[in-house]
């Protein structure tokens, strides 16, 4: 996964409803984009049957010493 | 203890009060007093309530000379974070969209130390929608540092850490999604403890991320912060996600020994690339707490800037969806670094976002299976003391942006884990400035922290120090 560039955030903009021009689409790429760039490693690899719910369960798991 | 009640920690005037030692009327004057000789130093408060707060202090006196104690903080007055909502009252959220909001509900939170006596001072200033770590704030101004008054507070519960480190109030409600409880504990020099996430219920709090929020206390020790916390936490059917894991004696756990405690070193990431005195305090504060029984052990963690960058775009897609419909009606009333921060969750499309969601399960577990055996993990709370006003704001200069994203680099993985932090007051720098350790915990273990705290506290007096009034 890379940083979404300004022309592939105008769109996804323009679709969740609140439009950008250029130069802030820009900006945003440059704002967020680091983050996309540090999740890349997890993007895409997660096995099938892994659901959101299992947080609270990993929050009450005891984990042996 | 102290004779001057506003120099007081919360157990001790709330102590003092209910032995009638002192009355709620004289301390309310007393930080009122201060709030009027500091206030326009810092700008710490959003409103100031003299009057219905002198008020309900001299209701609280009557009440106890008939015995009738309403609870623990009986008669104390405290000011809150103004995102916490107070039926009838005017709860800005920092903002200027909400400068007449009026909030039909009251929040769990507030209304647990409201039922235990509290009397309301006044309301804490705050990053506007609480979407800033640094203290800044586009409508109101920016709340200064009581230790110097060039300098931030840390955010976003800016106005919670400089009026607790002044001494304007006892303790203060934060809230902590990205590090706002931690800095500005870390930069004004007083406690902060951000809970496990689903501790204490977020009904009637404003919501920044609904994954990531949590709401905890800011005090003078870590005493005062399990004082607040045995009163806040626990289920609360108002919030479907606040847990019903059984809870500790907060409170008794602030007389335990660090004896046979176990407390990780993290080999990478948090000691890396740290401010010269930082990484000093760092070092002194694993002393003291090897000299106090501690066990000190070396931790591996995973990799911190993958869980970084998930809570970075959980909190960018969450925010911009709760703030859609003013972001398209209302973008000219938002600050414009508010803004800015609000429009990066445009780009994150909705597979990203749970992905991220879907990761926190097993990157809580791995996290769980790297410190098992550990009872407590010691990193700074930032890389860096508080930088001043001038140098962090982003309009400021070209390294600012970057220097504001470095603030919140040990911060923000401990929110994607929802795990708790306890910052203590840990040391200062030559020039002045505070500096603040934070301890990760266990989920749920906040009692563990609260130990590790409180037997620091004892041995140390940088929770006690005080800021003078600028001349």
């Amino acid at each position: 996964m890379t940083r979404p560039t300004p022309k592939e955030i105008k769109p996804i903009a323009q679709i969740a409803g609140v439009p950008v021009d250029d130069e802030i689409a820009t900006r945003i790429s440059n704002s967020i984009g680091p983050a996309f760039e540090g999740f890349a490693a997890i993007a895409g690899t997660l096995p099938f049957d892994l659901e959101p719910a299992l947080y609270p369960i990993a929050q009450v798991t005891k984990v042996s010493k | 203890m102290s004779l001057e009640p506003a120099l007081m920690t919360l157990t001790e005037v709330a102590r003092a009060i209910a032995m009638k030692q002192v009355s709620s009327h004289e301390v309310t004057r007393a930080l009122l007093h201060r709030i009027a000789q500091w206030q326009p130093h810092l700008n710490a408060f959003m409103s100031i309530e003299a009057e219905s707060a002198l008020k309900a202090a001299e209701a609280a006196d009557a009440a106890l000379a008939k015995s009738n104690v309403r609870g623990p903080l009986h008669g104390v007055p405290l000011a809150h974070k103004d995102m916490y909502y107070d039926a009838g009252k005017v709860s800005t959220c920092g903002s200027l969209i909400r400068r007449d909001f009026v909030p039909t509900v009251t929040s769990t939170a507030l209304q647990r130390l409201k039922d235990a006596g509290q009397v309301r001072l006044g309301t804490l200033h705050l990053a506007e929608f609480a979407y800033g770590p640094t203290g800044h704030n586009h409508h109101y101004g920016p709340v200064r540092n009581p230790w110097n008054v060039a300098h931030i507070t840390g955010g976003s519960s800016s106005g919670s850490g400089s009026a607790v480190a002044a001494r304007l109030t006892y303790a203060a409600l934060g809230s902590d999604t990205g590090g706002s409880i931690r800095m500005p504990a870390h930069f004004c020099g007083v406690t902060g403890l951000k809970t496990t996430v689903g501790r204490v219920s977020r009904a009637g709090a404003m919501p920044l991320s609904q994954s990531l929020d949590t709401v905890g206390p800011l005090a003078r020790t870590a005493e005062d912060c399990a004082l607040l916390l045995a009163l806040m936490a626990g289920a609360d059917p108002a919030d479907s996600t606040c847990s019903h894991e059984p809870l500790s004696d907060y409170v008794a756990a602030t007389k335990g020994s660090l004896k046979g405690l176990k407390i990780g070193v993290p080999t990478s990431f948090y000691v890396d690339d740290l401010d010269s005195e930082v990484a000093r305090v760092l070092d002194e504060t694993i002393a003291v707490l090897k000299r106090e029984g501690a066990d000190i052990v070396k931790v591996e963690l995973p990799d911190q800037r993958q869980l970084s960058s998930a809570s970075q775009l959980v909190l960018a897609a969450e925010a911009a969806a709760f703030h859609k419909r003013w972001m398209i009606e209302r973008p000219q009333d938002y600050g414009p670094q508010v803004l800015m921060r609000l429009q990066n969750g445009l780009a994150v499309p909705a597979i990203t976002y749970l992905e991220a969601m879907r990761w926190r399960g097993p990157a809580l577990a791995a996290h769980n299976t790297a410190t098992a055996g550990v009872d407590a993990v010691i990193a700074p709370a930032s890389p860096v003391p508080a930088p001043t006003i001038e140098e962090s704001d982003v309009g400021g200069g070209p390294s600012a942006p970057a220097m504001v994203q470095r603030l919140t680099l040990f911060t923000r993985p401990v929110n994607f884990l929802g795990l708790p932090s306890l910052t203590i007051p840990s040391g200062f720098t030559k020039s002045g400035l505070p500096v603040g350790m934070q301890l990760i915990g266990r989920s749920f273990d906040e009692a563990t922290l609260l130990t590790i705290g409180a037997a620091f506290q004892r041995v140390t007096d940088y929770h006690d120090r005080l800021p003078k009034l600028p001349s």
